[in-house]
């Protein structure tokens, strides 16, 4: 049933994300989906990111129901929003979380109106 | 009552009145507010039942502050044989010592009842009387009172508690007071976010709870700061108190946030606006940078972990955009209000660049500058890829989100500041003329730090050569000939928006004007049509819209005409330049060194002293760098590789101007200007600096 959560940290494993080059930490996930919790260790250095199941004690824990999660990475739920609603506990270093969100999709029930001339130019 | 004593630390205030009291209803700004929340409001002293009576209030520090008050209302005093003491220092919500004093020959026991609650307003509800959508509780519990607000999973949590004996109920706190003659009792009281964002409390309490005294250790931090900025000596006295003036000021401007504790960068205003704006920081963190440099690197970090990653519509979002503000409360929680963060500002990632550059060049440091390439290149990429909105190659805005978003997205944005010169507003998407200025020197700077830094050439020429080109393009494009001035902005048709404003300076301070148009331009600025005598007038008198006391369209921004002056200097017209440091100086003295955001465009000639621009935000950050920015513009400071060039021009009052230990690359050096005047002879007679005839003369840097 997890496939977003799955799909979020395969794809932030594979490649290079482009964070702020100097951050490095340990982050964790505690997803809880009933009598269950997941977890997921993201280990941030230098901008690279690899993702495990287990690990030391993070310097950033970030817990919330499953479905919230899954409705944040998919974009039905903006991170900062449920943070402040506290539908996401942040516990540690909150600059990890910061860098970490900008992963999470665009608002998915909000496709944009006719772009401007020149917005997205580039963009294929 | 007058409801006015504030106190504040970083985006944690309280505003109270003379009594101290804080009686608030949901309209009403005060309270004790932290992260855009109310966590209190009602805090009402009465001894015996009895209201107090202030007799004097102290401003201790712009964190703490000292109530003397005596029982009874009125003026006639029922018993003046007591006296109450309440002394309050602000951080991570609020302690109070409360100092009751028996003056009697015999012993009095007294009921002291501490009223609380609270109502968990929303800042944005505060100003907009909106209505709660969520349920109150209160109890009693391990010896504190709870004040609590859930909504859903929102919860926000105040806890209120006191070292000496007492009977908490829902409403309050309530002592049982003996006090022996000519002895005093005396209880602290702590006022906690005991729950707040993220179901933690962020903010610890940060005091001293074993010291005798309400000390936070604020204390020591802004004599810390006072300490480590450079030192200002001037014979025109004025100066002086204005300088420390903005020091104090941008010391309780700071905020450290959520992202980066521990480290500062200036938030926008006091006290409405404590938190992180791209434009307000970037801008004081440049005001700033040859006095405090660690603002601008905090500015840099924090707005970089922000920087914009998708298209979000809510939240005028882009790939590279950097934020316009970000706020905490409920109305932002529940996506009512799309500041988490919003990104609705059009300068802000361009300035972003130039603030990178400019913090590079005085520090050194390019640790930062590697660290923040690639934040760096998706700014300037934004720039190209989601700005170009009229599809001519121009920065230009239009809010997506049409609701709460923003319709002006530049830093004059009220809604009639961008206008033609018969009053006729343009259609959107518009591109005002500074931000082609700043996207201009964005590149230039980009450059040069792809080359420097980066080590990427290829880049640093395609940059170089996409500035050339929109600089070329610029010049043709927005130049007004028959007036012999730059339009305020473009429309998408291609029409110039023709009438004349202060953004004319700001464009000197990109570089991106030609300059063979350069003398024309400042010839405008100093007009009596922009010139008031003070500073530069945000629009020209000769416009439709003009209007002395207009938000945008007549009134003087010291911020504004600090900008003005640096770009003045960058095209070499040093003595315009202190012209309008004098004015701006001499404005500041009116209001003891804390300049407002605006004051009226009337001339000088006709007022004699600035009026002020009604406004509730005091003192403002980019306002209070303006002295420093014009310190800075006066002594001609400018970093060139490893050193610090001094080439002062003094306005005609001052007569030696000694700024020591400027920080940098170079260690701290000295800076030293000498003007004409005869400062001997004139060393006892109080001057305004008026009008500047000459610039300086003597200049010299010592490396310690």
């Amino acid at each position: 049933m997890a496939e977003p959560t799955r799909d979020f940290f395969a794809k932030l494993a594979e490649q290079h994300q482009p964070l702020p080059a100097g951050l490095t930490g340990l982050m964790r996930f505690d997803l809880a989906d009933g009598e269950r919790t997941e977890h997921w260790y993201l280990a941030i250095r230098k901008g690279d990111i690899t993702v495990s199941h287990n690990g030391p004690e993070p310097d950033c824990t970030v817990g919330t129901e499953l479905a919230t999660f899954e409705a944040i990475v998919t974009g039905k739920m903006n991170a900062m929003a449920a943070v402040l609603r506290g539908a996401v506990e942040i516990e540690g270093r909150f600059a990890l979380m910061t860098a970490v969100q900008r992963f999470f999709a665009a608002p998915a029930d909000l496709a944009p109106d006719e772009p401007a001339a020149g917005y997205a130019r580039r963009l294929s | 009552m007058s409801s006015d004593v504030k106190i504040l630390d970083g985006n944690t205030f309280v505003v109270s009145d003379d009594r101290g009291d804080i009686e608030a209803s949901l309209t009403d700004p005060t309270g004790l507010f932290s992260f855009d929340t109310r966590y209190l409001s009602k805090w009402v002293l009465t001894v015996d039942g009895q209201r107090l009576n202030p007799l004097s209030v102290d401003d201790l520090q712009y964190f703490e502050t000292r109530f003397f008050l005596v029982p009874g209302t009125g003026t006639v005093y029922i018993d003046a044989k007591l006296s109450v003491i309440r002394q309050r220092a602000v951080g991570g919500g609020f302690h109070e010592e409360l100092t009751i004093l028996n003056h009697d020959e015999k012993a009095v026991d007294l009921e002291v009842r501490m009223e609380a609650g609270c109502d968990f307003a929303d800042l944005f509800e505060v100003k907009d009387d909106l209505k709660k959508k969520g349920e109150y509780y209160a109890h009693v519990e391990d010896g504190r009172l709870v004040l609590g607000y859930r909504r859903d999973t929102y919860v926000r949590e105040t806890w209120i508690s006191a070292t000496a004996a007492c009977t908490l109920d829902e409403h309050g706190l309530t002592f049982s007071v003996h006090v022996e003659p000519n002895h005093e009792w005396t209880t602290d009281l702590h006022v906690t976010l005991g729950r707040g964002v993220g179901g933690q409390s962020f903010a610890q309490p940060k005091y001293e709870r074993h010291s005798k005294k309400a000390l936070p250790y604020m204390e020591r931090s802004l004599e810390k700061w006072l300490d480590e900025a450079p030192r200002l000596t001037c014979d025109w006295d004025p100066l002086n108190r204005t300088y420390q003036r903005s020091l104090v000021d941008l010391a309780a401007l700071r905020f450290s946030p959520v992202s980066l504790p521990g480290h500062y960068l200036p938030a926008a205003g006091l006290p409405w606006f404590m938190t992180m704006f791209g434009r307000d920081s970037i801008f004081t963190s440049l005001q700033a940078l040859p006095f405090t440099p660690e603002l601008a690197k905090t500015t840099l970090l924090a707005l970089g972990l922000w920087q914009g990653s998708r298209s979000d519509d809510f939240r005028d979002e882009d790939p590279g955009r950097m934020l316009h503000e970000l706020r905490f409360g409920e109305m932002t929680a529940f996506e009512e209000r799309p500041h988490s963060p919003y990104y609705g500002s059009v300068d802000a990632t361009p300035l972003y660049v130039v603030l990178l550059d400019e913090y590079e060049r005085w520090t050194g440091d390019t640790k930062l500058v590697r660290n923040l390439e690639q934040t760096a290149r998706r700014a300037l990429a934004w720039i190209d890829d989601y700005a170009d909105l009229q599809g001519n190659g121009y920065i230009a805005y239009k809010r997506r989100n049409e609701q709460s978003g923003l319709e002006n997205q530049c830093w004059k944005d009220s809604w009639d500041s961008i206008s033609y010169r018969d009053g006729r507003l343009p259609g959107f998407p518009r591109a005002t003329c500074e931000l082609q200025g700043y996207a201009y020197d964005a590149k230039m700077r980009g450059a040069r730090l792809a080359r420097k830094v980066w080590h990427d050439p290829a880049y640093a020429e395609r940059l170089e050569k996409e500035a050339a080109d929109l600089k070329r393009r610029f010049n043709r494009d927005f130049w007004v000939a028959d007036g012999q001035y730059y339009a305020i902005a473009l429309e998408a048709d291609g029409s110039k928006v023709d009438a004349l404003a202060s953004n004319n300076g700001h464009l000197l301070w990109s570089g991106i004007v030609d300059k063979a148009k350069a003398k024309a331009v400042a010839r405008h600025l100093m007009s009596p049509a922009m010139y008031s005598g003070w500073g530069v007038r945000t629009l020209s008198t000769d416009e439709a819209r003009y209007n002395p006391i207009g938000y945008h369209v007549g009134t003087v921004w010291p911020f504004d005409s600090s900008i003005v002056a640096w770009g003045l200097r960058r095209y070499g017209f040093k003595e315009e330049a202190a012209r309008i440091a004098a004015g701006i100086l001499d404005a500041a003295e009116f209001f003891d060194g804390r300049l407002p955001e605006a004051f009226g465009g009337y001339p000088r000639e006709l007022t004699k002293y600035p009026v002020q621009y009604p406004t509730a935000c005091s003192p403002q950050a980019w306002s209070t760098g303006a002295p420093l920015l014009l310190l800075r513009t006066m002594l001609g400071l400018e970093p060139i590789d490893e050193h610090l060039i001094v080439d002062p021009a003094l306005p005609q009052g001052i007569g030696r101007l000694e700024l020591l230990d400027i920080p940098g690359r170079w260690g701290r050096v000295d800076a030293f200007g000498r003007g004409r005047v005869d400062v001997e002879k004139q060393a006892r007679r109080q001057r305004q600096l008026g009008v500047i005839e000459d610039g300086g003369k003597a200049a010299k840097t010592r490396k310690k």
